[in-house]
């Protein structure tokens, strides 16, 4: 035998083995990926999800089904992920009646039991109920219907500030937050909860580099909590304080988990993320309402639709004396605050 | 033959020897790794309290200084054509 043909041979047989170990390896991968827990192949695919808006149909729905397996391993419960779309002809408002708001925080805890925020290290809390003293408290009545410059000379579009722009109702910097009476209301006190404020023109989905946050058809806030990479622009941007930050894995126990999730709304979100109010999508969008309103006890919250004439939010403004919180920043919040 | 038994069992106990050396060694490195680890783990937990402390901070500061204002008749007017008018816009 020539030592050409016995270099052909070994080379052939060199090849044959790398064939043989390219296959085995090929094989030992899938069984691997076939045997892995559900719930890590999950995770392993959301990776390379795209944005949930850019999916077609069917990969909707592929997500969705990750998510529910995901989430019923991790919280040893049925989970429900749903993808309701926004309602037609909605476009949502609230509004909050100061007089009323006791300072009870029970809208706060409704709000973190529904939303499954995290339970400690820290609590993670989208409601803020702020304290402020009562004193300052004070309007013009007869200003109510006037502004400047004048509204003959400019047009009904003209005014820059209200006829009670120099009769404040109050001031942030004398607030207090951390407050923890033995009950409440306090004397002398009223309270403001802040929450986000939905704006119409939100300058949070303005700086977010990757579109992850945009507002939906009925005007709510929402983010793609698998898309956003946790950049924090829209936490600066937002002037209402309402975005918060997952520095660390969420602590949401098992048996205080919420299982009728929405996949914009409460869904368990994972560190890095930003999350915010969503006026309780999940039950908005099927026609209920926030758990906060729910829960209020004296009645101080409203919710409805503002292209309604006839709802309860537009009543409220075309009759109650209304102020926005930063109206400066022309975001035109549809979070309102009242005065009967 | 004597010493032949003889030089088995030192092999045998050098075996021994070698083997507890070696479980010891490898139970040392990882209660050494663990303690790396958990330090580590521990550093971390103070770093994100920290960083949840500053932003909480942060935001409050942005609440600083803000009046509120009772909106004339004209502005909420105003401020509701503005959000119907945009809410039925097409933006970009």
């Amino acid at each position: 035998m020539s030592e050409d043909k016995k270099g052909m041979e070994a080379q052939e047989l060199d090849d044959a083995r790398r064939e043989f170990l390219k296959h085995m390896g090929i094989a030992a991968g899938a069984v691997a990926l076939a045997s892995a827990p559900d719930a890590e192949a999950a995770v392993f695919q959301e990776w390379f999800q795209t944005h949930y808006e850019l999916m077609s149909e069917q990969e909707k729905q592929e997500a969705i089904a990750r998510l529910e397996t995901r989430y019923s391993e991790e919280f040893g419960k049925k989970t429900t992920v749903s993808n309701a779309p926004a309602l037609p002809g909605v476009l949502f408002g609230y509004a909050l009646n100061i007089q009323k708001c006791i300072g009870c925080r029970t809208c706060v805890h409704a709000c973190v039991e529904e939303n499954n925020q995290s339970r400690y290290d820290p609590e993670i809390q989208w409601i803020k109920v702020l304290k402020m003293e009562k004193g300052n408290f004070s309007f013009s009545p007869d200003k109510l219907d006037k502004g400047y410059p004048e509204s003959e000379r400019l047009g009904d579009y003209g005014l820059q500030v209200g006829g009670n722009a120099y009769n404040s109702v109050g001031v942030s910097s004398e607030t207090e937050r951390y407050y923890e009476p033995e009950t409440v209301p306090e004397d002398d006190s009223f309270y403001m909860p802040v929450q986000c404020h939905q704006c119409e023109k939100p300058p949070c989905v303005k700086v977010c580099p990757v579109r992850a946050t945009f507002r939906d058809p009925s005007g709510v806030v929402v983010i793609d909590y698998n898309w956003c990479i946790g950049c924090r622009m829209c936490q600066l941007a937002c002037p209402y304080e309402a975005r918060r930050f997952n520095w660390g894995e969420p602590n949401l126990p098992k048996e205080e988990m919420n299982p009728k999730t929405h996949y914009y709304g409460n869904r368990p979100r994972m560190k890095g993320v930003m999350e915010k109010c969503t006026f309780c999508l999940q039950r908005t969008r099927e026609g209920r309402n926030p758990a906060c309103m729910e829960a209020c006890p004296v009645g101080a919250r409203k919710f409805g639709n503002l292209l309604d004439p006839q709802s309860e939010i537009r009543l409220i403004l075309a009759t109650k004396k209304v102020f926005r919180y930063k109206e400066e920043f022309n975001t035109y919040p549809k979070f309102f605050y009242f005065m009967d | 033959m004597g010493k032949e038994i003889k030089e088995k069992v030192d092999v045998s106990k050098r075996m021994l020897f070698r083997s507890a050396v070696a479980i010891v060694g490898a139970v040392t490195t990882a209660g050494v790794a663990k303690t790396v680890v958990d330090a580590s783990k521990d550093s971390a937990d103070q770093n994100i309290k920290a960083r949840y402390a500053k932003e909480a901070l942060q935001q409050e500061r942005a609440m600083l200084q803000k009046k509120f204002v009772v909106m004339s008749e004209d502005e909420k007017k105003q401020m509701l054509d503005e959000i119907l008018n945009s809410h039925h816009k097409q933006t970009a």
